[in-house]
């Protein structure tokens, strides 16, 4: 039989630095990547004529455009939320770039599958949602709204407005943060699982094993084209859910 | 099974112990984590595609709603496996 | 005096590495990990202790240091994803978004123009056909007014014609009627005479007298109008 040890935790997540004595490594260089592929797509785009119908690459960041402002901003938000496409519509490229390079190969490793990352958006979103509730209600306007919500027999503020402290103030940033960090993570981890399963399998010794080991690297397919899907709903999820809570503290009724 | 503990614990040292300890309530933590979300998912999903079915035209404003309830559901799931990985790695 | 560092994980020794120097210093804690790993002979993973591997280095001092916790955030990534992140919304939100959302808008309003236009068009090419149908229109009852009165013409010059011929006709016959009448009068006269002068001659040799001509006249005129009556 085969004996297979799964390898040390920290060396599928953790990476050491690419240059020696400077601090930039893996996760480093795919969240640089991502800024900069999302910016030379939207360059390009750009510089294309706006004239006649978009092809190729001005096609593609219109339809990504239209994508945040349809399927975010005007499903959450309404028209009111259109000043917020450009900060919904970078969220949701580099997301999806940091997520992407967990089955890109040589990459194989979602930027996102580390805490830093997602625990850096969700605390900018949490600060963002707090900010422009407090600026478009007022300091205690916001805090009526959100501690006591309208509509809620007087008697159950008791119960609610410790509740909904907690779901505003600490929730949803955890939340937000571990929805996309432990989604990611796990699909990385289940990726290195059945690759070594695979791997193993078809190095056995026991010449039988062989074959067998068709099994896992199928799982492998499957996962690899799920993370695919997975990495594009997360980043949506992500934005949409950063839509929601900016749209509940632009707009308390809602 | 008590047997196998006792001999256990005359073998293993006390950080042994713990961690062995901590690898069985890892997995039992994801486990338990995700019974409830993988039937609130379940339901969602299977209402939604009732609603979908019943009112094609409203198809996209329960689909996003859908994502976000499923966003929601799968958090608890999702914190289940921190635990584990916290238990069983940390 | 030489510091072995020792990294653990779950109470197992993951790497040990030997510096020479007195430094606490670890800068980043994977950077240790992921350093050339050179066990002590003799020192497996997962038997290690730290007194064995104090025994194996001599006099060396032991920092036995835990393995970072593979969910902990590192500064060093959350500050690069949080710079790009920033750059790239600066990019996108001043630069790029706004030519590329103008441009959008610029081909979204040429469209619906265009297609104003084009409606314009159509309501000019309608109103251009429903303008010439009015003609048509005006025209045919026009043609058919002409018609008529042509017709009408015609049709009074036939019946005046008509009527000419038709009074000719009336006259001639008029006059034939009353030739014929006028010789059939003559006609009868000239019988009467003859049958009365016939009837008298008769009527003497029978009654051996002369009959009364009046009544002689009667009867033949009675005989003849039932004659010709017949």
């Amino acid at each position: 039989m085969i004996a297979l040890e799964f390898p040390e935790i920290n060396s599928i997540l953790v990476w050491k630095d690419i240059f020696p004595n400077f601090p930039f490594n893996k996760v480093a260089l795919i969240a640089v990547l991502a800024t900069l592929i999302s910016a030379t797509i939207f360059l390009l785009a750009v510089r294309q004529s706006h004239k006649e119908a978009p092809k190729g690459i001005r096609n593609f960041a219109e339809m990504i455009v239209e994508f945040v402002e349809d399927g975010i901003v005007m499903q959450t938000m309404g028209k009111d939320g259109l000043a917020w496409t450009p900060f919904l519509l970078t969220m949701f490229m580099f997301i999806y770039l940091c997520n992407v390079p967990g089955i890109i190969p040589f990459f194989q490793m979602p930027a996102t599958a580390r805490m830093a990352v997602p625990m850096f958006l969700a605390l900018m979103v949490w600060v963002i949602y707090n900010v422009t509730g407090i600026k478009h209600q007022g300091v205690g306007g916001y805090l009526k709204s959100t501690l006591f919500p309208p509509g809620v027999p007087k008697a159950l503020y008791i119960l609610v407005t410790p509740i909904e402290f907690i779901s505003a103030i600490i929730v949803r940033p955890f939340s937000l943060a571990v929805r996309l960090f432990a989604n990611m993570m796990a699909g990385h981890i289940l990726l290195v699982t059945f690759a070594l399963l695979s791997e193993a399998l078809f190095q056995a010794k026991d010449k039988v094993l062989i074959p067998v080991g068709i099994l896992p690297f199928l799982m492998l397919v499957f996962l690899t084209s799920f993370e695919v899907l997975v990495a594009f709903l997360q980043a949506y999820i992500f934005a949409m859910l950063t839509a929601v809570y900016i749209g509940g503290a632009t707009h308390p009724e809602h | 099974m008590e047997a196998i503990a006792r001999l256990v614990a005359a073998e293993a040292t006390p950080a042994e112990l713990k961690n062995n300890a901590a690898a069985a309530s890892a997995g039992y933590a994801y486990g338990l984590a995700a019974i409830g979300p993988g039937i609130g998912i379940g339901y969602l999903v299977g209402k939604s595609v009732e609603a979908m079915a019943r009112q094609p035209e409203a198809a996209g404003m329960v689909r996003t709603t859908m994502f976000l309830g499923i966003a929601f559901t799968e958090a608890l799931a999702l914190i289940g496996f921190v635990v584990f990985i916290l238990l069983k790695f940390a | 005096m030489p510091t072995a560092i020792v990294t653990q994980s779950n109470g197992r020794l993951v790497h040990v590495r030997l510096v020479s120097e007195d430094t606490t210093d670890t800068t980043m804690p994977e950077e240790a990990m992921l350093e050339t790993t050179v066990l002590e002979d003799g020192v497996t993973g997962g038997e290690a202790t730290p007194a064995q591997l104090k025994s194996a280095a001599g006099e060396a001092q032991v920092t036995v240091k835990a393995a970072p916790n593979p969910i902990a955030p590192t500064p060093k990534e959350a500050l690069w994803s949080a710079g790009s992140f920033l750059v790239l919304f600066v990019i996108l939100r001043y630069f790029l978004f706004p030519k590329l959302k103008k441009g959008m808008d610029a081909r979204y309003a040429d469209i619906r123009s265009d297609i104003e236009g084009a409606d314009t068009v159509k309501a000019d090419a309608q109103s251009a056909v429903a303008d010439y149908e009015k003609a048509l229109a005006a025209i045919r009852v026009e043609a058919s007014g002409r018609i008529d009165a042509a017709r009408q013409t015609v049709d009074t010059e036939r019946n005046a014609q008509l009527a000419q011929v038709n009074a000719r006709i009336a006259a001639a016959r008029a006059e034939a009627d009353q030739q014929t009448a006028a010789a059939r009068a003559a006609a009868q006269g000239q019988v009467a005479a003859a049958v009365a002068q016939v009837a008298t001659k008769a009527a003497q040799l029978a009654s051996g007298r002369a009959p009364d001509a009046a009544v002689v006249q009667a009867a033949v005129t009675a005989a003849m109008e039932s004659a010709g009556s017949r």
